[in-house]
């Protein structure tokens, strides 16, 4: 296998387009042209809303799913290849483990497919699994058989490690405690990409945020990048029946405005310096009903995920 | 092939005893209550005698029930992520199938076994041609019903639906034939059903195609190819089946 002499790329996307066939008939984008080079050693997060296509992007760097359009490789080669090759492994969603064995012999299985695979004893214990061992799969709980899919992913000892939503329903207990699990493991140098939905997991894990939203980036950079788009505060108001695109050039010509918006009259903008803004939005612009949040990485995603008119895609624009 | 695997996977079937029950136990008490305990379980059956047609026909049941119950078990782990899990492995779909295979084979040659041995110790009597060639006959047409068992799974997607195949064993079972002598109209009907082949096919070195009807007491020879031309006719509607909807579930991927 050839590697560039630049180093090799980790993940790399290159429009990249789904398409599904939905049970009625229809054509469903769940991904609509995503380019993505992830270098290794990067701990990226994928986050945005459900449905945003996030669980199809990762089934294709995982090879479980093909693209439509454009190019998927990992370590330069196709993702099935990488992934029989044991470079690359996956903590999936809930679902896929057999009830009716033990922690143990899931294990056991699943290294038996690997020619060359950690200890079954070594990831057992890594993933924090020794005391549950012998118990059935069916009496874990869902954070203990989520551990269960970690070990399991450990076992080709992957340069990439992917995790789609891995602490989905789990209580805070349970999601912290699978995070550590996580911290110890990462530091040793792994490529870690991982799908969430919890803000603060992005923030507190990753190094860098690719935020999804209807198929499409919307956002991609240093976690704190990302952060300090929601530096300031969110203001929001009714506006008087107006020109609302002069409204709004006029908003976002201001300083501290770095985002703004408007759904119907009422226009939110985000801005690192709210007083300026209300003042302007009361006196000038006569609006009404003014309300002012403090600014969050939450409503970061709020901003830049709820972009409008980009989550719904005609079926003739898929067609293309 | 992965012996870790397939062992991990034939041990988890027989430690589910409620299935170990309906594949091997409730089978071999058949055999005992309508063969061995029979007052014409030692009257001539052609190379045998009726204990021994019995014993066969009540092996065949429990081969079917295990590799129904195994193949619908199969599609149905694979739908409910089971199938993702072994996709991040190196794991091919052939060695899969293939190991599932085994499985089904080992876990039908229990109550072939058993059966057989309870026919040994009872009254059941035969040419050695015919324990033989009887038992790798039920064993072998057992594998066809891994499909059907398949093409249950694939088609309903549960637990329940695969339990509904096993269940639908006991009615394709008399209408095949198996359990019950049949004669008349149900007799003609018998031989369009699926185990209608396969049980004909497995008796076949003991009767030779001779049939005994109950009724009037009259024996009747039926064809070879009437039994393979059943058996082989179910195994491609099946096959096709099971194609066409492992096909239509990729396209929904």
């Amino acid at each position: 296998m050839d590697t560039p002499a630049t180093g090799p790329v980790a993940v790399e996307l290159s429009g990249v387009v789904k398409t599904f066939q939905s049970p009625g008939g229809e054509l469903v984008c769940a991904v609509d042209g995503i380019d993505l080079a992830i270098s290794p050693g990067e701990v990226v997060a994928f986050l945005g809303p459900n449905g945003a296509g996030k669980t199809t992007s990762l089934d294709m760097v995982l090879g479980l799913t093909s693209p439509s359009a454009g190019t998927v490789a990992v370590y330069g080669a196709n993702p099935r290849q990488a992934v029989r090759a044991g470079r690359v492994s996956a903590v999936l969603q809930t679902g896929g483990l057999l009830r009716d064995i033990t922690v143990r012999e899931t294990v056991q299985m699943i290294a038996s497919t690997f020619p060359e695979h950690a200890g079954v004893e070594e990831v057992i214990d890594r993933a924090g699994l020794a005391s549950l061992a012998r118990r059935k799969v069916s009496k874990c709980s869902g954070g203990e058989q989520q551990r269960l899919r970690f070990a399991l992913a450990l076992l080709p000892d992957p340069d990439l490690l992917v995790l789609d939503e891995p602490t989905a329903g789990m209580d805070v207990t349970a999601r912290r405690e699978f995070w550590d699990t996580m911290h110890a493991d990462a530091d040793a140098g792994r490529t870690v990409v991982f799908a969430t939905h919890y803000l603060e997991e992005a923030d507190a894990f990753a190094g860098r945020i690719v935020m999804i939203a209807g198929g499409h980036i919307v956002a991609d950079g240093p976690t704190e990048q990302i952060r300090s788009r929601a530096t300031g505060r969110t203001v929001s108001a009714d506006l008087p029946p107006a020109d609302a695109a002069q409204v709004l050039a006029r908003l976002r010509s201001m300083p501290h405005v770095i985002e703004a918006a408007t759904q119907g009259h009422r226009v939110t903008i985000t801005a690192t310096d709210s007083d300026a803004v209300a003042r302007e939005l009361l006196g000038e612009l006569g609006a009404s009903n003014l309300e002012i949040a403090s600014g969050s990485l939450e409503s970061a995603f709020m901003t830049i995920t709820a972009t409008p008119d980009r989550g719904a895609r005609t079926e003739q624009e898929v067609a293309r | 092939m992965n012996a870790t695997f397939t062992g991990l996977e034939l041990r988890r079937v027989l430690r589910d005893y409620v299935s170990m029950f309906f594949i091997a136990v409730l089978p071999a008490f058949f055999y005992l209550i309508f063969g061995a305990a029979q007052e014409s379980s030692s009257e001539d059956a052609g190379n045998g005698n009726v204990a021994m047609y019995v014993m066969i026909s009540m092996a065949a049941y429990g081969a079917v029930t295990a590799t129904t119950g195994i193949g619908g078990m199969a599609a149905v782990e694979r739908m409910q992520g089971w199938g993702r899990q072994l996709g991040l492995t190196p794991l091919r779909d052939s060695g899969y199938v293939l190991m599932k295979a085994v499985v089904a084979v080992a876990v039908a040659a229990i109550p072939i076994t058993l059966i057989y041995l309870l026919g040994v110790l009872t009254d059941a009597e035969g040419s050695v041609g015919a324990w033989l060639l009887s038992a790798l006959i039920v064993l072998a047409g057992a594998a066809v019903f891994a499909l059907y068992g398949l093409v249950f799974g694939l088609a309903l997607r549960s637990e329940a639906a695969v339990g509904a195949a096993s269940g639908s064993l006991v009615i394709l079972a008399f209408m095949g034939n198996i359990f019950f002598p049949l004669s008349g109209t149900l007799l003609t009907l018998a031989k369009f059903t699926p185990l209608y082949g396969y049980v004909s096919l497995a008796r076949y070195p003991v009767t030779e195609g001779y049939v005994f009807n109950i009724s009037d007491g009259t024996v009747t020879h039926e064809p070879l190819w009437v039994p393979v031309v059943n058996v082989s006719v179910w195994a491609v509607i099946f096959a096709l089946l099971a194609t066409w909807l492992v096909r239509r579930g990729r396209a929904r991927q």
